[in-house]
């Protein structure tokens, strides 16, 4: 059989058109030497990846009857998989075409008209010689178990257990801790709806109680987890007998909550247990018991300074969430005591939500005062500070209630190894990218929602727990198969040495050593193709599909001549 | 290498070396502290030696411990019994210091599993050079017994790697064999040797420095013998052209990586079809350089083994043994491997426990190469 090539030259408007010179590049094509015994068919198209343009690319692969194709147009990164997808209608094994960036490659980088076309034309030459040598790949199927496993019962995991849990998927709801709520319970009221948080979360924790297919752990941790998005394997233990429990799941969402930095490891701070310094979280722990806010001696308090951004310069972010409350703790002081003085100490006052702005006014009209500091000091009850125009000033209070930064919850470095996901560099769960996939871990199927990947209020976190069931109701749909990248690695059994270099390369844990056999063995659903491990054997004993050293060696031959 | 002053037992005088170690193992095996015993023997022809595994100790009788020639590094028979796990039978080995060091590099590169087996190794004279030997097996064999008896360790009839090697006594074993002046020590380098040493019931207790200092004399006329043959080597091999000189007479056999224990690999890439290319390409590089010798990748063969293996390489001369046309191609290796291990302050077969530095990732080598990265596109101009 004669092999016919179509070569498709994409304009991508003005992008390549302008920068080189089409026709010439489809004379030089077609006029090619080493394919003279070969059939060529040589088009260019104004915008291939366009609705149009698909459409053309795909009419012409059947009314040809193409055996090879090769789309000389933009990055594989941007096209790859929309030419892959024509492929895909047509009668040609998707695997055996191949995309030829003239854009990124020549049109942008080469100012040169003659030279960029010149180069065009080779890299069109390699992708043709690399073509030839191309196989077909086969997508396989693999079965997809619909459940997930949500680590953290705070508000959060809460939610996202609600949304998710149905008849086809059930959730496994862990929490280290032996209630459920988290965080949340801790808290006296709400900014948004003024009722109670522990009301509220109460009735969502009832809620799960009624819900069949919602399994809760309490006191539990993961203990291991090996597979990949569809089909994780996952243990857990029970942290009061050790015993271990083992089933599939799908997705793992993250929602491990916050923990505080404490306040004396932060320099402007100089107290000790008997002063009345306390933190945002005890007040509403005492609002929560008693209703009110005392002195330790159980006294009311007279003068009142509440300390902002305890711990911001040291960790480096600001915790969003804290000028809300110390508002909020501030009105409820207002309320017990209308004739004191409140005075807040801001560096820079965050107002995030729609609601802040009414809130902070009403504040002020209540006479709360907010005396805005460059530099504060506070020892036991008083506040040294500087303002922002080097104007230096006290304050002697009797009460001091600060605002400390939210820091990882304990334990997320551990964790975060065990599920194999990147943190960023305050230690909270890196999302996968912040506008695109903001839910989304590095790792697919494995999920970040609530403060686990930043400081985060209640309403962000159930914003977030929603968001990602709906992304998980998409992605792991009940009886839906899932389709592996099919350009992975595979090890020649005959040539492998067994001396597990591959093991320790690969990132995503797709290698797994036979010890029968004493050969290294790629779990093809695993695998994402990255070829380091081929790289990495001693004994070239590993082969990408789709990047074979033929494949690649044809390719470079050209672009190297 | 643990240089700290040993503690030996004295075994027996020097002259019944042979007799004195064959007697020790069979103690071994009937006081069942090892199952079987890895030792040269004569083939029945009587000009070669072989490895054997001996489990009944009658064998012991004709065996060698000491074999005049080294045709097949021990790493490679270690490997055989083992690459598939441990070898259910405690198995002692007794071998020349450089086949430790080999056998240490493939333990690192899961070749090799040492759970059941107790290394041992001795003061090392160097080996005869297979050639000499098959010409006159006899006489070459009571010259080197005499010299084994003497402690000759500067003998010229040795292999040309042996007359500079460094590494020839204590090493990366479990148990040593010192065959001093004195007679012969046996004494403890790790935990397994300590608990063959406690199991045969002796007890260490005679002081070796004196042995240790005679061995650095030796050691010193050997460093100076070495630093002479790597400045040779330089000289002969410096840039393309003489690299291509040094080898050209190769035939592309590809015998040195057969015999060399550190070329692990099932099928070397060189005889792989993946090495295999068009005529038509041969043509294009015929046209390049007016003119192409057949085979073409021999240089290539060279240059692609010392890339592979010369961090792991442990200077055993078998490459050049194995030459059937004699380049010297251990001088070479060895030259490059020593530069190629002070690069990564890395030295072969010194400790299962080194980790091999092309598998040993590390992140600051990363920030070097970013280093680097952002200095390149300083000088370019392309730092926006």
């Amino acid at each position: 059989m004669i092999e016919k090539i179509g070569i498709f030259l994409c304009e991508c408007g003005p992008n390549i058109a302008s920068k080189v010179d089409i026709d010439k590049i489809a004379a030089d094509i077609s006029a090619l030497e080493d394919f003279k015994d070969k059939e060529l068919v040589v088009k260019r198209h104004k915008l291939l990846c366009s609705v149009e343009g698909k459409k053309y690319l795909e009419d012409e692969i059947k009314s040809n009857n193409l055996t090879h194709l090769v789309c000389a147009a933009c990055s594989p990164r941007d096209h790859d998989a929309t030419f892959i997808g024509v492929c895909k209608k047509t009668q040609l094994n998707p695997y055996l075409y191949t995309i030829v960036n003239i854009r990124e490659q020549c049109a942008w980088v080469t100012p040169d008209k003659a030279e960029a076309t010149q180069k065009a034309v080779r890299l069109i030459h390699s992708g043709m010689n690399r073509v030839l040598y191309q196989e077909e790949l086969f997508e396989k199927q693999l079965e997809s178990n619909p459940d997930v496993l949500i680590i953290g019962a705070g508000i959060a995991g809460v939610q996202a257990a609600l949304n998710l849990a149905s008849k086809e998927r059930t959730v496994y709801l862990i929490d280290r801790a032996s209630e459920l709520g988290g965080k949340t319970t801790r808290l006296h009221g709400l900014m948004t709806e003024q009722g109670s948080s522990l009301n509220m979360i109460s009735q969502k924790i009832a809620k799960l109680s009624k819900n069949p297919f919602i399994k809760v752990f309490k006191s539990t941790i993961l203990e291991s987890i090996i597979g990949f998005q569809g089909n994780f394997e996952i243990v857990l233990k029970d942290l009061n007998n050790n015993e271990t429990y083992e089933f599939m799941a799908g997705a793992v969402i993250i929602a491990t909550g916050y923990d505080l930095l404490n306040a004396k490891k932060t320099d402007c701070f100089n107290f000790t247990e008997e002063h009345d310094v306390r933190s945002g979280i005890e007040i509403e722990a005492l609002m929560s018991a008693q209703k009110r806010v005392l002195k330790k001696n159980g006294k009311a308090p007279l003068s009142v300074g509440i300390i902002h951004c305890a711990g911001r310069e040291k960790v480096g972010y600001c915790s969003k969430i804290c000028c809300n409350y110390l508002i909020k703790i501030s009105g409820y002081l207002r309320t017990m005591y209308p004739e004191i003085p409140i005075i807040h100490y801001v560096r820079d006052l965050c107002l995030p939500t729609k609601d802040s702005q009414s809130h902070y006014k009403d504040a002020v009209s209540e006479k709360i005062e907010f005396q805005y500091v460059k530099n504060l000091s506070v020892t036991g009850e008083s506040v040294k500070f500087t303002d922002n125009y080097g104007k230096t000033g006290t304050g002697d209070h009797d009460l001091i209630i600060y605002a400390n930064a939210v820091i990882p919850s304990p334990g997320s470095a551990e964790l975060a190894k065990l599920l194999n996901v990147d943190l960023d560099e305050f230690g909270f769960v890196k999302e996968a990218h912040l506008k695109i996939n903001p839910v989304s871990s590095s790792g697919d199927g494995i999920f970040a929602i609530g403060a686990a990947h930043g400081p985060a209020d209640v309403a962000d976190s159930i914003i977030q727990a929603k968001a990602a069931a709906a992304k998980i109701s998409t992605q792991l749909i009940p009886g839906q198969k899932i389709i592996p990248e099919i350009r992975v690695a595979e090890v020649l059994e005959a040539y492998c040495t067994g001396c597990q270099t591959c093991l320790k390369i690969c990132k995503y844990g797709a290698i797994y050593f036979d010890e029968a056999k004493a050969v290294s063995v790629v779990n093809e659903a695993v695998c994402r193709g990255c070829g380091n491990c081929v790289g990495s054997c001693p004994s070239g004993s590993i082969r990408s599909k789709n990047f074979t050293n033929p494949q690649l060696f044809q390719e470079v031959k050209e672009a190297v001549r | 290498m643990d240089k700290q002053t040993p503690q030996g037992v004295k075994l027996g005088p020097k002259e019944k070396q042979k007799e004195i170690i064959i007697s020790m193992f069979k103690k071994a095996i009937a006081s069942e502290v090892i199952d079987t015993v890895l030792l040269p023997m004569k083939v029945p022809s009587g000009d070669s030696y072989a490895w054997i595994l001996i489990k009944d100790k009658s064998f012991l009788d004709k065996a060698e411990p000491f074999a005049p020639i080294m045709p097949i590094n021990a790493a490679h028979a270690i490997k055989r019994l083992t690459r598939k796990g441990k070898a259910q039978y405690k198995t002692a080995v007794l071998i020349r210091p450089c086949e430790i060091r080999a056998t240490v590099e493939l333990v690192k590169l899961n070749q090799v599993c040492l759970d059941d087996v107790l290394l041992m190794t001795y003061d090392c004279i160097g080996a005869v050079p297979m050639d000499d030997f098959i010409k006159n097996p006899e006489i070459k064999e009571k010259e080197f017994a005499s010299f084994q008896a003497s402690g000759e360790f500067n003998s010229a009839c040795m292999k040309a790697v042996c007359g500079f090697c460094t590494d020839f006594n204590r090493t990366s074993s479990d148990i040593h064999l010192s065959l001093s002046d004195r007679g012969i020590f046996i004494s403890s380098n790790s935990c397994k040797g300590d608990e063959f040493i406690k199991n045969s019931r002796l007890t260490p207790d005679e002081d070796l420095s004196d042995w240790t200092k005679k061995l650095e004399i030796i050691e010193s006329v050997r460093e100076t013998k070495r630093k002479q043959v790597f400045a040779q080597t330089a000289g002969e091999t410096d840039g393309i052209v003489n690299f291509h000189k040094i080898f050209e007479s190769c035939i592309g056999c590809h015998n040195c990586g057969s015999v060399c224990p550190i070329c692990y690999c099932r099928q070397c890439f060189f005889n792989s079809s993946v090495n295999e290319q068009n005529s038509d390409l041969k043509i294009i590089r015929a046209e390049q350089k007016g003119a192409l010798s057949f085979p073409n990748d021999k240089i290539m063969f060279h240059i692609g083994r010392l890339t592979h293996m010369s961090l792991s390489c442990v200077s055993c001369g078998l490459c050049s043994e194995a030459c059937p046309v004699n380049i010297p191609v251990a001088n070479v290796f060895s030259y490059v491997a020593a530069q190629t291990q002070t690069a990564f302050d890395y030295k072969a077969g010194k400790s299962t426990g080194d980790a091999l530095p092309m598998r040993d990732y590390r992140s600051e080598e990363l920030g070097e190469l970013g280093e680097l990265v952002k200095s390149v596109d300083k000088q370019e101009g392309l730092n926006a």
